[in-house]
């Protein structure tokens, strides 16, 4: 798998090749259909909302990694959403530590 | 005059624009308008920046999409080389993450300290479905995601060569994002005059701040997804004009990116806003 996207990050003008855009698209419709069926299954209100993250995760991942390129591309190009997703975690942490104790 | 060009620029064409100076220059005015509450200084920013953007546009339409690596030349010794628009957009884009964090996580906040506080502080949040048609979002969430795998088609096409492909793709995504919009715009319609939910009230005794953040939030979304498809409107003409070939097709993985990240900040706040 590293080999793979070590050889499709050569050249700025890549070969079409045969990606799994089509089964990204049924794994992200069928992770909205749990997405909306969750309450249904009639867990805990704190896990339900991890379970929702989770999901949620999972789908911008995919979108991301596959429809946004970020598998196909050098690696270092990820660190600039990662350093926007590391002032994030900032904030979520310091918003969630100001707002137990109001 | 015999300066030597570094390797891999002979195949750069500069081209010189006087239009994004003049839509800086739109800005400027409207901005100065913004300060000092002037609306004819506002309204003649518009005008200068709308000027400007569609002599940019007009100018563009003319040429093919071609990649730019002259800024990327400098770090290419050390890291692989990436088109320099292409650097421009994710930079913009880790912008984009900071701008909905900051929205999202007002809003959080918020609901945070009003769930602390409940009845006391004018009413609890709405519980998932209270208010808000999760289905209809739902289904609105699926169309989002249609249009990614149509966008990314699109651009497979563009790699491809195929002309038809990536006018039809193209072509529905455009209209895949314009019914999203369409769908929201109806969503808005039914809860701010059928429900009651506006910016100072929310119906069944919940807080008056829901109605705020959910617009605040879902609000400036819509307005990144109306960009995606004016940017889209614009790629599907110029492909449509075959403006695109196998080895010039940028602006639709430009494009294409944007367009997949609103999808992205949308998966979010649809399990934020609408189902925790």
């Amino acid at each position: 798998m590293a080999t793979a996207t070590a050889t499709e990050t050569a050249g700025p003008h890549k070969e079409a090749r045969k990606r799994p855009y089509v089964v990204v698209f049924g794994i992200l419709a069928v992770v909205t259909l749990a997405e909306l069926n969750v309450y249904g299954l009639g867990i805990p209100h704190l896990e339900t909302i991890t379970i929702l993250v989770v999901l949620a995760t999972i789908k911008a991942s995919l979108v991301v990694a596959y429809y946004m390129h970020l598998r196909y591309e050098p690696r270092w190009i990820a660190l600039i959403p990662l350093g926007g997703l590391a002032l994030v975690a900032v904030l979520v942490a310091a918003l969630t530590a100001t707002s137990v104790h109001p | 005059m015999a300066h030597p060009e570094p390797a891999g620029h002979e195949e750069e064409e500069h081209h010189g624009s006087p239009w994004p100076v003049i839509i800086a220059v739109g800005m400027g005015v409207a901005y100065v308008g913004i300060v000092t509450a002037s609306i004819p200084m506002l309204l003649a920013g518009f005008v200068i920046f709308a000027g400007g953007a569609g002599g940019w546009i007009h100018q563009d339409m003319q040429r093919p999409s071609s990649a730019f690596y002259g800024l990327a030349a400098a770090v290419e010794s050390k890291l692989p080389r990436v088109s320099a628009r292409k650097l421009g957009l994710w930079l913009f884009l880790a912008t984009e993450i900071m701008f909905f964090s900051a929205i999202i996580g007002a809003s959080w906040t918020l609901r945070l300290r009003t769930t602390t506080l409940g009845d006391a502080f004018q009413g609890p949040w709405a519980q998932p479905g209270e208010i808000l048609n999760v289905p209809l979002t739902g289904l609105n969430t699926f169309i989002l995601i249609c249009s990614s795998l149509t966008m990314v088609e699109g651009l497979a096409a563009a790699e491809r060569g195929d002309q038809r492909k990536l006018r039809i793709f193209l072509l529905a995504t455009l209209l895949l994002g314009m019914t999203f919009l369409s769908i929201q715009a109806f969503e808005y319609q039914k809860l701010y005059f059928g429900e009651g939910l506006t910016f100072k009230t929310a119906p069944f005794g919940v807080n008056p701040l829901y109605g705020p953040t959910f617009y605040a939030q879902t609000g400036v979304h819509g307005s990144h997804v109306t960009a995606g498809v004016l940017a889209m409107a614009y790629i599907t003409r110029k492909a449509f004009k075959g403006g695109f070939t196998k080895e010039n097709h940028e602006a639709v993985e430009l494009v294409g990116l944007y367009w997949h990240f609103v999808d992205v900040v949308w998966i979010f706040l649809f399990t934020i806003v609408y189902l925790i």
